[in-house]
């Protein structure tokens, strides 16, 4: 099984260590990982801000450095989504059959249902918070939405289980928005420092000592508003949990 | 009709992809074990209040005991020798302001949310709304668990005018603080017989 | 750089206490109707054929239009057409002329807002009273409701017990809702006592029977109809349904969705005038039928006015309804802003994190922020589009297309980290409101990669 690894990004100048933490974890699965050089950005933040064709040229160079591979992981539930949902929109305007967004995987998603993970090496004996991200759930479905009445799961919750010490918890208002919204966040700065706040808050208010979860961007924004305030709460990727001790 | 063909017109015109009605003849709606519980229950859980009359209890001597104060009492019902005046009489609805209570007949109740089905069964509907209090007589073999089995067994008569009635007027428009009575009855029993 | 939207939304938010029981009290909004919810277990399927009913409906909307007029005439019921806001107010004036009327009740209607019935009406001489609990509160104090559903939710009760102090001329310093709700149900009783025709909304028109269905918590539809002679029915054009068993599946969505019940206190099916008496059915286009050729946004047209994406929109609750400039604010009211005038409008499309929460409650399932992200795209054609964004956005483009380019960048960004303090949180830099950025780590990851410090020693 050969995967391209996508590290997006923000992931790659500020949170190398996922990236790394990415690595191993399926190294040690016996995955072939490879991972091309040329990659950028997957396109997102000037899509959401309104400029969809800027990221017209970025899924075009995604498909040529990534269609080699029978899986593409990013340890990004965001931008692996916007890989799978919008390149094909994208894409198809330049009449091109998007071939990448079949084969697209958030890692946590990979490591459940493709993988199907059993069991986890490592020891992490924390109280962590799981961040349930907006695009993860509402769209990638890494867990059952709040809003919907369906079964209640979560493929991170499930993950974590599965790694010995750690005690997972989970905020009030479950899967609320942090506020970060790509340009959202210098756009409408009252909004979204106050939807961090809040989320912050209720992230802490669980007794947590880590916020952890599937978007780094989430994480990155959440930090920012944490430091500022000076709050006692650390932040983890849920892939440096996963691969604890390797 | 200028206007009305402009309107259709442009409707037909904008029409692009055609979409299919659903099958809503096969919902698997909910069910109740005790329907008529449940509706009993639901109707305090709306703001109202329900009782089950024991036979040979007189509707007069209840509705008497409950409401001792009430002075005018509008209904229509050959059963109800309380009443002080009769909204069937009544020509101008204006003039039935100033009841105190209004004792009405339902014709079907809903489990899954207390409503009472009221086909307008009186000349001057107002009375379902004006009494200050509002008591509704309903047989309790019928109750039916949802408002699709609702609408499938429900009738309208000549007056063209139908309501579903669910506890007490309401509002909450003062900070989200549940005040019962807002223009309608401050309170609703359902007597089940 | 900012929008109109971010703009009041920064003054809403610098009121933290205000904010925050306006963001809590919404959000109890949305738990109740996550409790009514779940208590159906075919709620999934209630929405989804609520979605498919509400398709089917507006793609033969003239078909229906028609069953539904030809019926209510059938019923005796007088039905006009408007083609647009001023049709609809001068449809609305001539019958009032008609029958000398001087005195106008109505309950609940965003139709009429949207067609600014009552200045219309007032100019003309008509006493236009309000009698919902909340929309009389803000007509007393000459503002526009900023919900949907709950229009007075950004007032607290001293606010509104001063105001009926003067108005109502209720008791000093009490502000007690029950009181104050009481005082309104004595002064609008003899408003009802007074009035010379009822006007309502219309939550579901009922293509086969005629049939106009309102639905009131507190039956001031019902008193304001049950007392005059005349009852006009101001109804937007997509308010058609087919039949009662299409109806039945909306009644179990509706309330509780919007407000957290199981049902209204009162659902009122309106067929025939009363004896002796008038009633007017005023069908309203005002642009509902282009809605309908425009693929990307036609589901606004489904919409059922239940306010449930305001309730759970991140955005809006710590917003409030005024920062819109819309007269319908939250998810749905940002699209159907744009669907009436995006040049006027697009301050708007801004107040959105595309979180899809609102997706995920509509009991229609309308597609409201995918269609968020659809207006952004369209926003530089418009001349819209917010400078800075768009620069940062040509910047991204230009630096992620050029991968040499970006791996210097990768690892030139630790400089930003040892930036003099003044120069990175300054007034310019809009991340630093209230956040402290992210470092950079040390060296990125393709970096290391290069040098394989990543990949396990084979």
């Amino acid at each position: 099984m050969k995967v391209g690894l996508f590290i997006p990004c923000y992931v790659n100048a500020i949170f190398p260590e996922v990236g790394v933490a990415s690595y191993k974890l399926l190294d040690s699965l016996g995955v072939e990982v490879d991972y091309p050089l040329d990659q950028t950005c997957c396109g997102q933040p000037m899509a959401n801000a309104g400029f969809e064709d800027e990221a017209l040229p970025l899924a075009q160079q995604f498909e040529k450095l990534f269609d080699k591979y029978e899986y593409i992981v990013a340890p990004s539930a965001s931008c692996a989504v916007f890989v799978k949902e919008n390149y094909p929109k994208i894409l198809g305007k330049e009449q091109h059959l998007c071939q990448t967004s079949g084969k697209i995987y958030d890692i946590c998603e990979f490591l459940h249902d493709v993988l199907k993970v059993d069991k986890l090496p490592g020891k992490f004996p924390h109280k962590v918070s799981v961040h349930n991200s907006c695009h993860g759930v509402r769209e990638l479905h890494l867990s059952s939405a709040s809003e919907l009445m369906e079964p209640r799961y979560s493929k991170i919750k499930d993950l974590l289980a599965k790694v010995e010490g750690v005690t997972v918890l989970e905020p009030e208002k479950v899967d609320e928005c942090c506020g970060f919204g790509g340009m959202f966040s210098i756009e409408e700065p009252a909004v979204s420092v106050c939807m961090g706040q809040d989320k912050v808050h209720n992230h802490i208010n669980t007794g947590a000592e880590y916020i952890t979860g599937a978007d780094s961007s989430c994480l990155m924004h959440m930090q920012g508003v944490v430091n500022r305030e000076k709050l006692p709460i650390k932040f983890i990727h849920v892939i440096q949990i996963l691969a604890a001790g390797l | 009709m200028s206007s009305k063909n402009d309107i259709l017109n442009n409707v037909r015109r904008h029409i692009n992809d055609k979409y299919d009605m659903p099958d809503l003849d096969n919902i698997a709606a909910i069910q109740y074990p005790d329907k008529l519980e449940k509706f009993m229950q639901m109707c305090k859980a709306v703001g109202g209040d329900a009782r089950l009359l024991v036979p040979g209890e007189d509707v007069n001597e209840v509705i008497k005991s409950l409401y001792p104060e009430a002075k005018v009492i509008a209904s229509n019902l050959p059963e109800v020798s309380i009443a002080t005046v009769n909204p069937d009489n009544v020509d101008d609805p204006h003039d039935l302001n100033g009841t105190d209570l209004g004792i009405i007949k339902g014709e079907l109740g809903v489990a899954e949310n207390a409503c009472v089905w009221v086909p307008q069964n009186v000349r001057q509907k107002v009375v379902y709304f004006i009494s200050e209090y509002l008591v509704i007589l309903l047989d309790k073999n019928e109750i039916v668990n949802n408002m699709h089995e609702a609408y499938n067994k429900l009738e309208f008569n000549d007056y063209g005018f139908g309501i579903f009635i669910s506890g007490p007027s309401k509002t909450a428009d003062i900070e989200q603080s549940l005040v019962v009575g807002a223009h309608g009855a401050k309170g609703v029993m359902v007597l089940l017989r | 750089m900012s929008t109109k939207h971010a703009e009041a939304a920064t003054r809403f938010i610098s009121n933290k206490k205000e904010e925050s029981w306006h963001n809590e009290t919404l959000w109890m909004v949305r738990a109740k109707r996550d409790n009514m919810a779940k208590d159906v277990p075919e709620w999934e399927q209630l929405r989804e054929l609520s979605s498919q009913i509400k398709m089917h409906t507006i793609s033969h909307l003239d078909k229906y239009a028609e069953q539904f007029a030809a019926a209510a005439e059938a019923n005796g019921v007088i039905v006009h057409w408007a083609k647009d806001d001023k049709e609809h107010n001068e449809i609305v004036y001539k019958i009032l002329s008609d029958h000398n009327a001087k005195k106008l009740v109505k309950s609940k209607s965003m139709l009429t807002e949207e067609c600014h019935l009552n200045p219309y009406l007032e100019q003309r001489g008509i006493d236009v009273v309000e009698s919902d609990l909340g929309e009389r509160i803000l007509q007393l104090d000459n503002q526009p409701p900023s919900h949907i559903v709950m229009p007075a939710i950004h007032m607290t009760r001293q606010e509104v017990g001063k105001l009926f102090e003067v108005k109502l001329g209720t008791e000093k310093g009490n502000s007690d809702p029950t009181y104050l709700t009481r005082a309104a149900r004595q002064h609008l009783r003899n408003e009802f006592m007074t009035a010379d025709v009822g006007m309502t909304g219309c939550n579901f028109g009922v293509a086969e029977t005629g049939d106009v269905v309102v639905c009131t918590n507190e039956g001031n539809a019902d008193m304001g109809t049950s007392l005059p002679k005349v009852h006009i029915v101001s109804m937007g054009l997509e308010k058609l349904i087919p039949n009662h068993k299409a109806l039945s599946v909306y009644s179990r969505l509706l309330a509780r969705s919007a407000t957290g019940q199981p049902v209204t206190s009162y659902m009122s099916h309106f067929r025939k005038p009363r004896e002796g008496c008038e009633m007017h059915i005023v069908i309203v286009d005002n642009g509902r039928s282009e809605i309908l050729g425009n693929r990307e946004h036609i589901q606004t047209l489904k919409c059922i006015r239940c306010g449930a994406c305001m309730n759970t929109c991140p955005v809006y609750r710590r917003s409030g309804g005024y920062s819109y400039t819309y007269f319908i604010p939250g998810p749905i009211g940002i699209n159907l802003g744009m669907l009436k005038n995006p040049k006027e409008y697009s301050d708007n499309v801004s107040a959105c994190s595309l979180c899809y929460s609102c997706n995920n409650v509509c009991p229609a399932k309308i597609d409201l922020a995918d269609q968020i992200y659809r207006w952004r795209q369209g926003l530089d054609s418009l001349g819209k589009a917010d400078k800075m964004k768009k620069m940062m956005s040509g910047g991204m483009k230009f630096l992620f297309t050029h991968p040499s380019l970006y791996k210097t960048a990768l690892s030139m960004a630790p400089i930003v980290n040892s930036m003099p303090r003044f120069m990175i949180y300054n007034g310019l830099n809009d991340w630093g409101k209230g956040r402290e950025l992210p470092k950079f780590a040390k060296e990125s990851f393709t970096s290391m990669w290069k040098k394989g410090k990543v990949q396990k020693k084979k």
